[in-house]
């Protein structure tokens, strides 16, 4: 405990002999004449105990009393009294004095007023150092446990984000922000689906509207990597009135079971084609053995040659549909041959030109050089990009927004590779279909597209080494960048 | 005079089966690959039948049948379905008959003979 004193008094014979008797006490002492001169000491020195005599020139101890406790409310202060000075004497204890003491003064007296100003100071010492404690005790507990919670809420295996009601996200986990970055502030459908607007649907959004879970499935675009199928499940967060203030939204990666889920799904499909085309085989096979029959019967050799001819082109179709099952179940190996370059771009664009023309779309190419040459497997390739060229024409007719459609496919080449571009003015996609649209069964032409044709595209590319880029915007058109390695 | 049954199949070797089995059997035959052509044929040959299969290029059966039945004069022409499609028997609700590839022909000819004789 600091054990400095501050004696104001304007008597010397007072001032003397206090000074001697708080010295002996094991007090520091300091002094001052008036209240103003013991002010200026006070804010110098910051003495724990003041004792003060009320009646002083320049400033009285009442003043000093108020301008003390002004600055620092925990020094003790003991005003000392003429005798009679009662009034002045509660004035002071209303001005929150320790104690007073009267003149002349009693030792006892003046001991018992010491002690209880330093009892004070000791018991609010005590009690700060306990706060303290108490505080720091709790500050680690809460740090511990809020430690453990974001632990949790970060290990956790999922994307957690907390939104509020306009799908603003105001919290996320840390794998969220890996994936997404740090986007507190930004839409959910912006970071998750580069939309605009909400997602139809939006689960957040429902556990808002009726306070339950709610469950979701869909497709999400991290910055870097492909995109995930998730599992999205949302839960309200409640203020203490039981008001829905935020939702939080748990998106698991489910994209191996959907893969597999996909491919169970091709495989039933394969079987649905497989059964479609043998039941039209069979029936074709009975018609031939009905022309045999009827040809041996009737004796008409016309009839048998064209029986015989109709068993065996049947019997040429389960050849290949069985190939057609092989090439399904096990990735062909290509057969690359040499071809010229713009030979092969002026054959695929052939085989789309009566398209063209029925969809009442302007039909561009620009082949450039004829002497280069790329190897492929033409067999696959044109199919590939014919199906591109097809998706472009599909993306014109659909489009209202302008008078006339263009389509342009031209090829470059440098010496590491060839690149077909195909150019539309139609309708364009946006973010989310352009990332989609290589995922097996993914369509955005409703009942018309089955989703295979640009899996199958991406394959056989991928499976050159080759790459595909596109360019879109909603209404602007697109730009398909096709790669190959030369 | 013979009766003519339309048919509509777009491969060569079913639509040749059909055309020999009905002609073998005394009717007049024409044929047509797809519901396009089906349509333009349908009103130069007025035939007393047709065979329609589901699943076929540029334009499928029903769209051809829901076509060919708002005209008045055509419309009460009556239709046999045959296709190899699994759930083909939803496809037509008014048919004739909805027969599943590979059919069996007595069966077909009995209901041909029951419609038209």
């Amino acid at each position: 405990m600091n054990k400095t004193i501050l004696l104001a008094d304007d008597e010397e014979d007072i001032r003397d002999v206090l000074s001697i008797y708080l010295s002996d006490m094991g007090y520091s002492v300091i002094t001052a004449e008036d209240g103003l001169q013991a002010l200026d000491i006070f804010q110098k020195e910051k003495p724990a105990i003041v004792l003060s005599d009320i009646k002083m020139p320049v400033m009285d101890g009442i003043e000093l009393l108020k301008q003390i406790k002004k600055r620092d409310p925990h020094t003790e202060v003991i005003m000392i009294t003429g005798h009679g000075d009662m009034d002045l004497a509660i004035k002071s204890l209303k001005l929150d004095a320790c104690d007073f003491i009267t003149k002349p003064i009693n030792d006892d007296a003046f001991e018992i007023a010491l002690k209880r100003a330093c009892d004070k100071i000791e018991l609010r010492e005590q009690i700060r150092v306990h706060n303290e404690n108490l505080h720091r005790l709790v500050q680690e507990e809460l740090h511990a446990t809020r430690r453990q919670h974001r632990q949790l809420f970060n290990e956790a295996p999922c994307y957690i984000s907390v939104q509020d009601s306009e799908l603003k996200i105001t919290d996320a986990n840390e794998r969220f922000k890996q994936d997404f970055g740090d986007k507190r502030g930004a839409f959910c459908y912006e970071i998750y689906k580069h939309r605009n607007e909400p997602c139809l649907d939006c689960p957040v959004q429902k556990t808002f509207d009726d306070g339950l879970s709610h469950q979701y499935e869909t497709v999400v675009s991290p910055k870097k990597n492909h995109p995930y199928n998730v599992l999205v499940q949302t839960s309200p967060i409640k203020n203490e009135k039981g008001e829905i203030t935020h939702v939080m939204e748990m998106s698991t990666n489910i994209t191996q079971v959907r893969k597999l889920q996909d491919q169970l799904s091709s495989l039933g499909l394969l079987i649905g084609s497989i059964s479609h085309s043998i039941k039209g085989i069979l029936t074709g096979m009975d018609g031939g053995l009905y022309l045999l029959d009827s040809g041996l019967r009737t004796r008409n050799y016309d009839r048998i040659h064209n029986g015989n001819e109709t068993v065996k082109l049947m019997a040429g179709r389960i050849r290949k549909m069985v190939l057609d099952v092989l090439y399904y179940a096990k990735e062909r190996q290509l057969q690359l041959t040499q071809i010229n370059t713009a030979e092969f771009a002026l054959d695929v664009a052939s085989a789309v030109k009566t398209k063209m023309k029925q969809a009442g779309v302007r039909f561009k190419t620009d082949f450039g050089s004829t002497s280069q040459v790329i190897t492929i497997d033409t067999a696959q390739m044109r199919p590939a990009l014919i199906n591109i060229l097809e998706n472009a024409v599909d993306a014109c007719v659909e489009d209202c927004s302008k008078d006339a459609h263009e389509i342009i496919f031209s090829v470059k080449q440098n010496n590491q590779s060839a690149i077909f571009s195909i150019k539309d003015n139609g309708m364009g996609m946006n973010r989310e279909t352009c990332e989609n649209m290589f995922t097996l069964f993914f369509s955005s032409k409703g009942h018309k597209g089955t989703g295979l044709g640009l899996f199958i595209s991406n394959r056989i590319i991928e499976q050159h080494g080759g790459t595909i880029i596109i360019e879109s915007a909603p209404t602007e058109g697109s730009l398909f960048t096709i790669r190959i390695p030369s | 005079m013979a009766k003519k049954i339309m048919i509509v199949d777009d491969d060569p070797a079913i639509v040749t089966y059909l055309e020999t089995f009905f002609e073998d059997n005394g009717y007049e035959t024409c044929a047509a690959s797809d519901g396009t052509e089906a349509t333009k044929l349908l009103k130069q040959e007025k035939p007393d039948l047709i065979t329609l299969d589901l699943d076929m290029p540029k334009e499928w059966g029903p769209r051809f049948y829901r076509k060919y039945t708002k005209n008045p004069e055509l419309k009460n022409i009556p239709v046999i379905v045959i296709s190899g499609m699994p759930t083909n028997q939803y496809a037509i609700k008014n048919a004739l008959a909805t027969l599943s590839k590979p059919f069996d022909r007595d069966e077909l000819l009995k209901i041909v003979k029951d419609a038209i004789g």
